[in-house]
Formats: structure tokens, C-alpha cells, sequence
């Protein structure tokens, strides 16, 4: 209940950001786009990493996937965004689809370096094909998203077509981890072998999972392409797929709402480290040690300790017994 | 193609695989002890690296500015476990991992501070021509490189089958409960896989730099060079991740030699994921306690 | 604690409302902003410093000098990490929070391409200075101050044919420079009469090319030209010292920088070549040479305020902020389009890189014999023909 009124006050400040703001200060709404695409990308991380713990360092391998195809098909071929985009869930989809079912197998740090090999090999091909994926000087002239005719090129108008999708896919990720599938999901996480035992294909779910997480992956690629008209291979490495590992640890694992504040957490950093220059690495450093140090629950708990704290500070019967019911609520 | 160039493909192997196997080393000791995988090593290797440029340049001679760089690594290494390690070390494998690639952001910041954005020649080991077999050259510093990687392998066994001190690790590695129920300190043993593994990836730094530069960001790739590696030659030997760093050192030259360097990249990542999955499926009968860590 | 919590939200919001900077009112003195987007750190954080300097530099020269109009300028500059999406980022803050009425800086393609697309999107000026494929037509918006590609190839293979030499082995880098590179080099050869006899890629983060190096010895080559900059480009050089490949070695132009000559300073034997622009020789050009006066005095300014001469980039930077200034002079105006119809209109603009004319379909300004050739003999640069 508390939550839900939460989040209904986040999704209002949301919807009411660009118009506020859009004025004033458009970079902030540009801003604000990066960071539902992050957002994106670490909530479909923790549905594979934090529920279904298949841990994934090629994340980023989706991304670019969902990237250049969008890029490619509306650049070169002149399709519609949007049909561009669905062509890259079709092959994200079954390239995950394919991947699971040989990679998955593998467990913890195997499987961790597999998935980095994969996002070490797409970042190649990608490099290395150059004359499909940009030519000399990188992928470029990507026109901005459009459906049914409406252009997007304005970034306050893109910004709702971004959080909208932001919202399906935490909405769609929340509804599957609450769901028997994601209790299924935490039994193979638990234990995989008492899992099988009890008559789960864990191989099947968990390769659902990864086609699941993949294509949401390749859809905040498509956004991505969309917003910046602009490709380079270099946005889209290992580097990147540790990235929002981090987003997703730091956030809180197996939270959903924690590694979306990862992501904005670690996306906006740079904003206000920056005038620190050359003082700026050490900073960020310094700020993860910190955070990672007071919460070991990651940002998500340093909230929700904090909630608790507050009701405590202002106890009273009525309180006590709504903190009761609070108590009882599951963490999501 | 000629034998020279078959010569020479075989020494860039070596060169290559050295420098892995090295790094793979540094990071499997560490694993071994404490089952965490550091993201932090790059950083060693870069700050033995840096430290050793410093020190020459104002005059030390090479093995005692060695043996100084070492030193600083351990101390920072010990630093380190101590103040950011140990307060952390009852939470989850991946936030320990997380921890240490903050800690990896905090010392390369460092670093750029201390030495600035450029980068650094360091001093080979000895001056001398390249050892050449017909038309093809190998740096004499590749053979120092091999020569320490396999001093550190005497040096691992002799710690871990005669010393008390490695039995414990070892303990530690197998069942941490077990070894601390029979009163090994775990803190203890973590402490000084920390100090041991952190000056192996300075050493590591040390050795590799004179081959080609270093500069504060250098770490990164030969660190993950050396977890693949890791990967590889199974996550808990020491030999498995010398023999995996050469084979993928041989690979990359051999790839680059005889069918293309574009698409090394995917050769040897390729051969990683066939390999894991090989291996996987060979263990599948045993109880794996080879579960990976996370 | 319902209450609370909608304090806590509250106060969120603030934080996330806040991204939007205080615009400063109106100050008495009329200021414009040129924004700089510079790699201040990441792997091209050695290149941005110059960049960043020499900008600082020039805006100050101007200033000094009574500013351009009736205006004062102001750089704006933030560090684009040396990753696209960060410059795109640089970028827009600079356009939409700054308000700046043109953008210079930065290094690679990659990165120059994606600030290049959000100042073509929002019609603001953007100087680069990179390797950048300029395309007028496509983005109307952006002009280079380094020279042409093209003429970085085809000035060192000059130089080569008029050695004797026309066999060249090519060692690209695996990507999009690589690619550039190999291009440029086959329209070269077949301007100047050379032959390229073999290519070889590497990858650029490589300790080791000497594979690569002995596969292009067999088909003996005369000199090979490798179109990378910095560490790289010393690797090969090193390498190439190793296996006793003594012929001449042609690099990037990116590479006129005190930093090259650390890297390059144990090797004896191999000939490295050059290309660069004349700020490189300043006393070594000749009397009649229209940049001569500018070039000495920059880099007299330079050393003094940063205790070391300025290279081929801090150049590059100082013309990018002289042609913005003189598109305002020419436009008449501060309005980003028009300094953009302004710049397109300069002619005869003697600067560092050249004498700039540029036009509706040339947006570099430069020819090809604005650039020189250098070598490293005993640790220095030296100019060769």
C-alpha cells in the first residue's frame, strides 16, 4: 500500500518533469532520457541477475544489438523507427534464445566471463563489419523516432515515448517476479538441483528469462539510437555491460526499484562530480566505497531503512499499527 | 609464409601469453583465498608499474626499486583489506566484487593524480639486443617475465603444500567454515591473500610495462586478459591459469598470424565460451562445488 | 509518517528539479559563450589538456584585444570522458544550459561525430578537430580545423616518392580509423605513383604487433604507414626496431606532441615520419610564409603561460576559436546560425593550420601544402622535405 502510493506519486512527478522543466532547462529533459534508457537496461539486468541469479556481464551486447539494428534499418534502409525497432527484438529474441540454451549451462564465474566473451565478440563484429555498421566514420544521421507519422525529433516529446517504455518494462518486470513464475524463479536461484527436483525445467525458464531481459535490453538500445542519431562501437562494450552490473549491485539487488536507482544514481554522478576535474575519478570512487560501505543492502535498503527510521521517529498508535502491516509487506 | 614468420608469431604468442598468465596468476591467488574475484588487480599492476618509472627515474637501481615497488603494493594492498574489505566481508560475493571495483575507480583517480594523464617508458630489465633466431626477435624481457611467472609457481607451491600459513589458505578456499570450526582465522588468511595477491599484480605491472607503456589506465586490459585466463584454467590453479594465459597468448598470435588479426578478438572469445562449456559438461557428473562464487 | 514520506519525496524532487542551472541575469559586460567539448580524461585525456589550454589561451588573447563586436567571449568547456555518449551529453549541456553559439573540441570521429549530430540537430556552429569525415551537405553545421585526412596521408607519401620510395606496407588499426586509413592510403598511392604491397590490422589496444610486422616484411615494403596516434604508434615503432625493419614508418598526424617524443625515445633506427602543421617548425619557416608572424607569436604566448611550446593540437584549438570569432565579425552577428553562414564565408583567414578559405563544399579551409613533415632526430622534432 505504501508503496503503491509511491510510486504513484514518482509516475505524477514523471509526466509533470518536461513540462516544468522542458522550457528552462531542455538539457535536463535530454538528461532525463539517458537515464530511462539506463533505467531500463539494469531493471532487466536484476530480473536475470537478481531473480533468476544468472549473473551477465553481456548486457551491453543487447544493447548494441538493439542499437544498430534501429540504427542501420532507419539510417541506410529509410524503414520506419518502428519497424526497425520490432526487427531488433525479432533478433535479439533469438539470438538470446540461442545463446541461452548453449551458455547457460555454465554457473557463476563461467558463466559470468561466457557472457562477457559474448559482449567482447559483438563489440568486435561490430567493429569489425564496418561497412555494414557505420563505414568510416561511424553510424551516423539516424533519423529520430517516429509512429505513425508523428515525428519525435523534440526531446520533450521523446522523453514520454522513453518513460512510457521505462514504466512497461518495470511494470511488466514487477508483475513477473510477483508472479508464480518469478517464485519459480527464486527456487532455481536458491538451488537449482532442488529445483530440477521438484519438477522445474530450469533450463527452459532460465533461458526465458535471458530472452526476456535481452530483448528489453535491445529495446533501450532502439531508444538509445533514436536520441543521440549518432553510433560508436565504443558506447557499447564490456565496459558498459560492468556498468550496469554495478547500477544493478549498487541499486540493490533482486529489488527492481534498486537497480533503477542505481542507474540514476550512477548515470547522474558525473553531473555533479564533474567540477572536480581531475579530482572527478577518485571522487566517484570514493562515493560508491561509501555507499556500498553504509548499505549493504545497496541504495534500495539505504531507503527503505530510512523509511522505517522515519516511522519511528514519529511513532504513535495509529503509526504503530500501519507499521505493523508494513512490516509484513515483502520488500517489492 | 616462411619459417621466420612462423618463428616470430611463436615469440609474439609468448610475449602475448606471458603477460596474460602473469596477471592470471595474481588474480587466481587471490580468488583462492578469499573467493573473490578483484577487479581491483589492474590497479596493482598499474601502481607497480608507475612506482617502479618513479623510482628509476630518480636513480634507484632496478632490484631495489623492485623490491620497494613490491613492498608499497603490499602495504596499499593490506591497506585496503583492512579498511574496505574486511567491514564487508559477510555480504554477498557480488557486493564484495562491486566494492572492489569502486575501490579500482578510486585508485585509478589516484593515480591520475600522482602521475598525470601521460604515459611512461619503463626501464627493461636488461639492456641488450632482442634474442634473435632467424630474422625473427624476441625482447629479452619476455624471458624475465617467464622466469619470474615460474619463480611465482615454485614460490605458490612451495607456500601452499609446505608452509602453514598456505595450508590455511587452502583450508579457507575449500570450506571457510570448516577451516575457521578448527580455528583458522579467516580474517587472517584473507588479510594476507590480500597483501600476497596485490603485490603479485604489482610484480606482474613491473615485469610486463617495459614491453610496451604504462600509463594510470593501463590496468584494465591485461586484467581482463588474465580473468579470462582464469576462466580458463579453471578458477582455483595456479598452473591451470599459466598454461590457459600461454595457450590464449598463442591463440591471439597464431589467430593474427595465420588467419586474421580482425577478428582475433572473436577467435579467442569464442574458444573461452567452448571451453567453459566443455568444461562444464565434462565435471557435470561430480558434485560441483565449482558453483562459480556468485 | 505519511506526512514524512511526502517530505522525503518532496525533497527528492527538489534534487531532481534541480538539474536545471540558475541562469544568471543579464551582467553589465556583454558576454558570448563558446562551448569546448575536450577528453579531460579517459584514454584521450593527454590530447584534451592541449585542446583545453590552447583554448583558454586564445579566448584570452581576444579578449585582451578588445573582445570581438562589442562582446567579451567566455569559454565554456566540460570533459566529454573520452566516450561519445559523454560528448553528446557535453554537447547539449553546452547548446541548451550554456547557450553557447558555437562548439569546438574534440578528438576521434566517434566522439566529434556524436557532438556534430546534436549541433546539426540545434543549429549551432561546431569547429572540430579531429579526424572527423566532414559532410557538408549532411551537416551543414560543423567545420574542421585539422587538416583533411586526406592531405595527412598524401603529404608523407609525397615525401616518400620524393625519397625514391613506392613500395608501402599498410598496419591498420582494427575499426573505423583503420578503414579511413586504408582508403586514404590507396587514393594516395595511386595520386603519387606508390604501390601498396601488403596490409596488416592490429588491434590498437595490443602489446605486440610483431606478427603482424613479420607477415608484411615478406612482401618487402619500403616504408609502412600505420594510421595511429600515441602509444600505438610507438608500439609499431618499437617493434618495427625490434625485427630490424630499419624503412621509414609514417604515423598519424596526431602524433606532434611532446608526449610522442617520450615514447619514441629509445629507438634509434627507425625513421619516423610525421605529417603535421607548421606550428611544429616555427623556426624553420620561410620569411614569405603568410602564418609565420601568427605561429611565432602563439607559440611565444604559449610558453610563456604554460612553460611549453604549443603543438600541432593546441593550434588546431586556437584556429577553431579564431574562426568562430571571425564568423561573428563577418555575420555581423551572434546568432548561431548566422556565425555559421559567417564562417562559411571566410576567405584568405590567415591562421596556424593555413591560410582558411572555405566554401559551401569545403569545410576544412586548408590545403595540402599547410602541412609539413617531421622527423625525431636526437629526441627533438625536426622538419624534413
Amino acid at each position: 500500500m505504501k508503496t503503491k502510493f509511491l510510486l504513484l506519486f514518482v509516475v505524477l512527478l514523471l509526466a509533470a518533469y518536461p513540462i516544468v522543466m522542458g522550457k528552462s532547462s531542455p538539457y535536463s529533459v535530454a538528461i532525463m532520457i539517458v537515464l530511462g534508457v539506463y533505467v531500463i537496461l539494469a531493471v532487466s539486468l536484476d530480473v536475470l541477475v537478481g531473480f533468476a541469479g544468472q549473473i551477465s556481464l553481456g548486457h551491453a551486447a543487447f544493447f548494441a544489438i538493439g542499437a544498430y539494428t534501429s540504427g542501420i534499418f532507419t539510417a541506410k534502409y529509410d524503414l520506419p523507427p518502428i519497424l526497425a525497432l520490432l526487427i531488433g527484438q525479432a533478433f535479439s529474441g533469438s539470438l538470446a534464445w540461442l545463446i541461452g540454451v548453449s551458455v547457460l549451462a555454465l554457473r557463476g564465474y563461467y558463466l559470468a566471463m561466457a557472457t562477457l566473451g559474448l559482449s567482447a565478440i559483438v563489440y568486435s563484429l561490430i567493429v569489425g563489419f564496418q561497412s555494414v555498421t557505420g563505414g568510416a566514420s561511424e553510424l551516423r544521421d539516424i533519423p529520430p523516432f517516429s509512429l505513425f507519422g508523428f515525428s519525435f525529433d523534440e526531446y520533450v516529446y521523446y522523453y514520454y515515448v522513453v518513460w512510457a517504455v521505462v514504466c512497461l518494462v518495470v511494470g511488466s518486470s514487477l508483475l513477473l517476479v510477483k508472479s508464480s513464475f518469478g517464485r519459480t524463479l527464486t527456487a532455481i536461484h536458491g538451488d537449482e538441483t532442488a529445483a530440477g527436483t521438484l519438477g522445474i525445467y530450469c533450463d527452459k525458464i532460465k533461458t526465458s528469462v535471458f530472452v526476456f531481459a535481452s530483448m528489453f535490453a535491445a529495446l533501450a538500445g532502439s531508444l538509445y539510437a533514436h536520441y543521440t542519431s549518432f553510433l560508436a562501437p565504443d558506447d557499447f562494450g564490456i565496459f558498459t555491460s560492468i556498468h550496469i552490473l554495478i547500477m544493478v549491485f549498487l541499486g540493490g539487488i533482486g529489488t527492481i526499484y534498486g537497480p533503477a536507482l542505481g542507474a540514476i544514481f550512477l548515470k547522474l554522478l558525473p553531473e555533479f562530480t564533474h567540477s572536480f576535474r581531475d579530482y572527478e575519478l577518485l571522487v566517484n570512487g570514493l562515493i560508491l566505497i561509501t555507499v556500498l560501505v553504509f548499505t549493504q543492502k545497496g541504495l534500495w535498503g539505504m531507503f527503505l531503512a530510512m523509511r522505517k527510521r522515519f516511522m519511528e521517529a514519529f511513532r504513535s498508535s495509529g503509526v504503530r499499527k500501519r507499521e505493523e502491516e508494513m512490516d509484513e509487506e515483502p520488500v517489492i | 609464409m616462411d619459417l621466420s614468420q612462423i618463428i616470430q608469431f611463436t615469440f609474439s604468442g609468448l610475449t602475448l601469453g606471458s603477460i596474460y598468465a602473469l596477471m592470471a596468476v595474481s588474480l587466481t591467488i587471490v580468488y583462492n583465498a578469499s573467493k573473490v574475484i578483484s577487479f581491483s588487480q589492474g590497479e596493482f599492476f598499474v601502481f607497480g608499474a608507475l612506482m617502479m618509472v618513479t623510482l628509476t627515474s630518480i636513480g634507484v637501481a632496478i632490484p631495489i626499486a623492485l623490491v620497494l615497488s613490491l613492498v608499497m603494493a603490499a602495504a596499499l594492498g593490506a591497506l585496503i583489506e583492512r579498511m574496505l574489505i574486511k567491514p564487508i566481508l559477510g555480504s554477498s560475493v557480488g557486493t564484495i566484487v562491486t566494492m572492489t571495483i569502486a575501490i579500482s575507480l578510486a585508485l585509478r583517480g589516484s593515480a591520475l593524480l600522482t602521475w598525470g594523464r601521460s604515459s611512461f617508458v619503463s626501464q627493461p630489465f636488461s639492456q641488450g639486443e632482442p634474442l634473435r633466431i632467424l630474422g625473427a626477435s624476441l625482447q629479452l624481457q619476455v624471458l624475465w617475465i617467464c622466469g619470474a611467472t615460474g619463480a611465482v609457481l615454485l614460490l605458490i607451491w612451495l607456500l601452499f603444500e609446505r608452509t602453514k600459513v598456505g595450508l590455511a589458505m587452502r583450508a579457507c578456499s575449500d570450506n571457510s567454515l570448516g577451516a575457521s570450526l578448527v580455528g583458522i582465522s579467516v580474517r587472517r588468511v584473507n588479510f594476507f591473500a590480500w597483501i600476497f595477491g596485490s603485490s603479485m599484480g604489482a610484480l606482474a605491472g613491473i615485469l610486463v610495462a617495459p614491453l610496451y607503456f604504462v600509463q594510470y589506465a593501463s590496468g584494465v586490459m591485461p586484467m581482463l586478459s588474465g580473468f579470462v585466463a582464469m576462466a580458463i584454467g579453471g578458477m582455483t590453479s595456479t598452473l591451470g591459469a599459466v598454461i590457459a594465459g600461454m595457450v590464449l597468448g598463442f591463440l591471439e598470435a597464431y589467430g593474427i598470424g595465420f588467419i586474421s588479426s580482425q577478428f582475433a578478438d572473436v577467435i579467442i572469445f569464442t574458444v573461452l565460451i567452448v571451453t567453459l562449456l566443455v568444461r562444464t559438461r565434462l565435471l557435470a557428473g561430480e558434485a560441483s562445488s565449482d558453483e562459480g562464487g556468485m | 509518517m505519511k506526512k514524512t514520506l511526502l517530505v522525503l519525496l518532496f525533497l527528492a524532487s527538489i534534487l531532481l528539479f534541480s538539474l536545471s542551472p540558475i541562469t544568471p541575469a543579464y551582467s553589465a559586460d556583454k558576454v558570448v559563450k563558446i562551448g569546448g567539448v575536450y577528453p579531460l580524461t579517459g584514454y584521450l585525456s593527454w590530447l584534451g589538456e592541449y585542446y583545453k589550454k590552447a583554448a583558454i589561451l586564445q579566448v584570452d588573447l581576444i579578449n585582451k584585444a578588445g573582445g570581438v563586436a562589442d562582446y567579451k567571449l567566455e569559454l565554456v568547456s566540460y570533459d566529454d570522458q573520452s566516450s561519445p555518449e559523454e560528448g553528446t551529453r557535453a554537447a547539449l549541456r553546452l547548446i541548451q544550459s550554456d547557450k553557447v553559439v558555437a562548439i569546438t573540441g574534440t578528438a576521434t570521429a566517434a566522439i566529434t561525430g556524436a557532438v556534430s549530430s546534436i549541433a546539426n540537430k540545434y543549429k549551432v556552429p561546431a569547429v572540430m578537430s579531429s579526424g572527423y569525415d566532414l559532410r557538408p551537405d549532411k551537416e551543414p553545421f560543423t567545420f574542421n580545423t585539422a587538416h583533411p585526412t586526406f592531405f595527412a596521408v598524401a603529404r608523407p607519401f609525397m615525401y616518400l616518392k620524393k625519397q625514391g620510395i613506392s613500395k608501402v606496407g599498410l598496419l591498420m588499426p582494427i575499426g573505423s580509423l583503420g578503414e579511413i586509413g586504408t582508403a586514404n592510403a590507396q587514393k594516395a598511392a595511386s595520386q603519387y605513383g606508390l604501390t601498396i604491397v601488403a596490409e596488416e590490422k592490429f588491434d590498437i589496444k595490443s602489446p605486440d604487433v610483431t606478427a603482424q610486422l613479420a607477415k608484411l616484411r615478406a612482401s618487402n615494403p619500403e616504408a609502412i604507414f600505420s594510421f595511429v596516434t600515441g602509444e600505438p604508434a610507438a608500439l609499431v615503432a618499437r617493434n618495427m626496431q625490434q625485427l630490424k625493419l630499419d624503412i621509414p614508418l609514417i604515423v598519424s598526424h596526431g602524433n606532434a606532441t611532446p608526449g610522442f617524443l617520450k615514447l619514441t625515445s629509445g629507438l634509434t633506427t627507425v625513421k619516423l615520419v610525421v605529417p603535421s602543421g607548421e606550428i611544429m617548425a616555427p623556426d624553420s619557416l620561410s620569411a614569405t610564409d603568410p602564418n609565420k608572424a601568427i605561429i611565432r607569436e602563439f607559440n611565444k604566448l604559449h610558453m610563456e603561460r604554460y612553460q611549453e611550446p604549443a603543438n600541432y593540437f593546441s593550434g588546431l584549438l586556437s584556429d577553431a576559436v579564431l574562426l568562430v570569432v571571425q564568423g561573428i565579425r563577418i555575420s555581423g552577428s551572434v546568432d548561431p546560425e548566422k556565425i555559421r553562414d559567417g564562417i562559411e564565408k571566410i576567405k584568405s583567414f590567415p591562421a596556424i593550420g593555413g591560410v582558411y578559405n572555405m566554401s559551401p563544399t569545403d569545410h576544412y579551409g586548408t590545403r595540402i601544402e599547410d602541412m609539413i613533415v617531421l622527423t625525431i632526430k636526437d629526441g627533438k622534432w625536426q622538419l624534413i622535405q
